[in-house]
């Protein structure tokens, strides 16, 4: 039985052992982040071939689609023209969130949790691709590694110090509500540069958290200012179905039950599978590290196309 | 700190001694809203039962019966939602009475 209070706080693991730990997961992950890192180049640097694209009011060839619309409006919508486009240099902003809370050290997701942040801080070390920032959310939000601090080793063993997986809520809201203004003031310190500037929140949680609708609202708010977000699940859950008495499972058999009132007005129950309302539109479940880079590199390949060709 | 209108959900294992009510065995923990009351988790195992005639149900948390809604458990109890809650449940002995309890 555990109880908490509000100024509960795990222990901070010591420097040393922190360090340990930090090189035991770097080693452990170092051939998977080769793999991540060669996905990632692929992805992330933006093709050499110029394609024609966008909608101008001069131009080289006749965007066909523009046609009927300019005819309709009585010739007033004009920019019916596509010119080529060259591809800028990209850099990137990258937020690695880390869940904090209790149910992460209830469910042992904690170790799965620091291998997936060794290799996805590793590979993007590698990549030398921008700026890689780490926070770690539960009842709040705290900074463990900002922006602006290159990402050596030692910063990796004073990130681990930082969690101590006891935080007594989730509130992801919250998260993704203080995440946004980051990437805001992040975008404005970045603002000299003459780069195009991408911004990715990949979020490292168990995947249990509350009020769907209030974060799809925020998802969609961040999607807007161009912040890709990626939910990964950590479900180190055990396939054997003999622990029948453990109270270990996987998030994809997890249930929902709620009372909702029908047409008459009368309260009934409700059951549902955890993840038929989960609300991130980019996520992917983990259970192998093995399994990583290639899902990884599967969602960010699918939002670039869709961001790049919706032209934005 | 802003006020959340956030309806809390805690992760519930329910179990029985009684060999007649068991659940099937891949049920596994379920995620429940914490205003959530004997009569409501009575209706919860009845329906993952599919008893034709409801079996009344009494809740016992951490060996206490419950009283309260789950939250009031949990609150008093200095409980964090985070926490899968091992829930036992028994048949109510007597029918349940529709006046609050002490
Ligand atoms: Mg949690």
């Amino acid at each position: 039985n555990t109880h908490l209070s509000p100024e509960d706080v795990g222990v901070e693991l010591p420097l040393e052992d922190a360090q340990r730990l930090w090189a035991k997961h770097e080693d452990s992950t170092r051939n998977l982040a080769l793999v991540l890192t060669e996905h990632l180049r692929l992805i992330l640097h933006p093709t050499q071939a110029t394609r024609m694209r966008g909608d101008f009011r001069t131009g080289k060839r006749l965007n066909i689609k523009r046609i009927i619309p300019y005819i309709a409006s009585s010739y007033k919508r004009d920019k019916i023209w596509m010119r080529r486009s060259v591809p800028t240099k990209r850099s990137y902003q990258v937020m690695l969130a880390i869940d904090d809370s209790k149910s992460m050290a209830e469910s042992d997701s904690q170790e799965l949790a620091f291998m997936t942040l060794a290799l996805i801080a590793k590979s993007m070390s590698m990549l030398e691709v921008g700026e890689l920032s780490v926070v770690g959310f539960g009842e709040q939000v705290k900074v463990a590694h900002d922006f602006s601090t290159p990402f050596t080793s030692d910063a990796g063993s004073r990130i681990l110090q930082q969690f101590t997986f006891s935080q007594s809520k989730t509130n992801v809201q919250r998260l993704l509500t203080e995440s946004i203004e980051m990437f805001r003031a992040a975008r404005l310190k970045a603002a000299g540069s003459a780069s195009d500037l991408w911004q990715l929140q990949l979020i490292i949680s168990d995947g249990i958290c509350e009020d769907h609708p209030a974060i799809r609202q925020l998802i969609r708010q961040a999607h807007e200012e161009r912040i890709m977000v990626v939910f990964i699940v950590v479900d180190p859950a055990t396939l054997s179905p003999g622990v029948a008495s453990g109270t270990k499972q996987s998030i994809l058999d997890l249930q929902t039950a709620e009372f909702v009132k029908d047409a008459m007005g009368e309260m009934q129950l409700k059951m549902n599978k955890y993840l038929d309302t989960f609300p991130f539109r980019y996520y992917l479940i983990v259970r192998d590290l093995q399994d990583l880079p290639g899902v990884l590199a599967g969602a960010l390949r699918q939002w670039f196309s869709e961001t790049v060709d919706s032209g934005t | 700190m802003e006020t959340s209108t956030t309806t809390a959900k805690v992760k519930i294992h329910l179990t029985t001694r009684s060999e007649d009510i068991q659940l099937p065995v891949e049920t596994g923990p379920i995620l429940v809203p914490t205003e959530l009351r004997r009569y409501q988790l009575s209706t919860l195992v009845n329906t993952l039962l599919e008893t034709v005639q409801p079996v009344p149900l009494e809740f016992l948390v951490n060996g206490q019966f419950l009283r309260t809604s789950l939250d009031e458990y949990l609150t008093q109890n200095g409980i964090s939602a985070e926490t899968t809650l091992n829930v036992e449940y028994v048949k109510a002995l007597i029918p349940p009475l529709h006046v609050a309890s002490y």
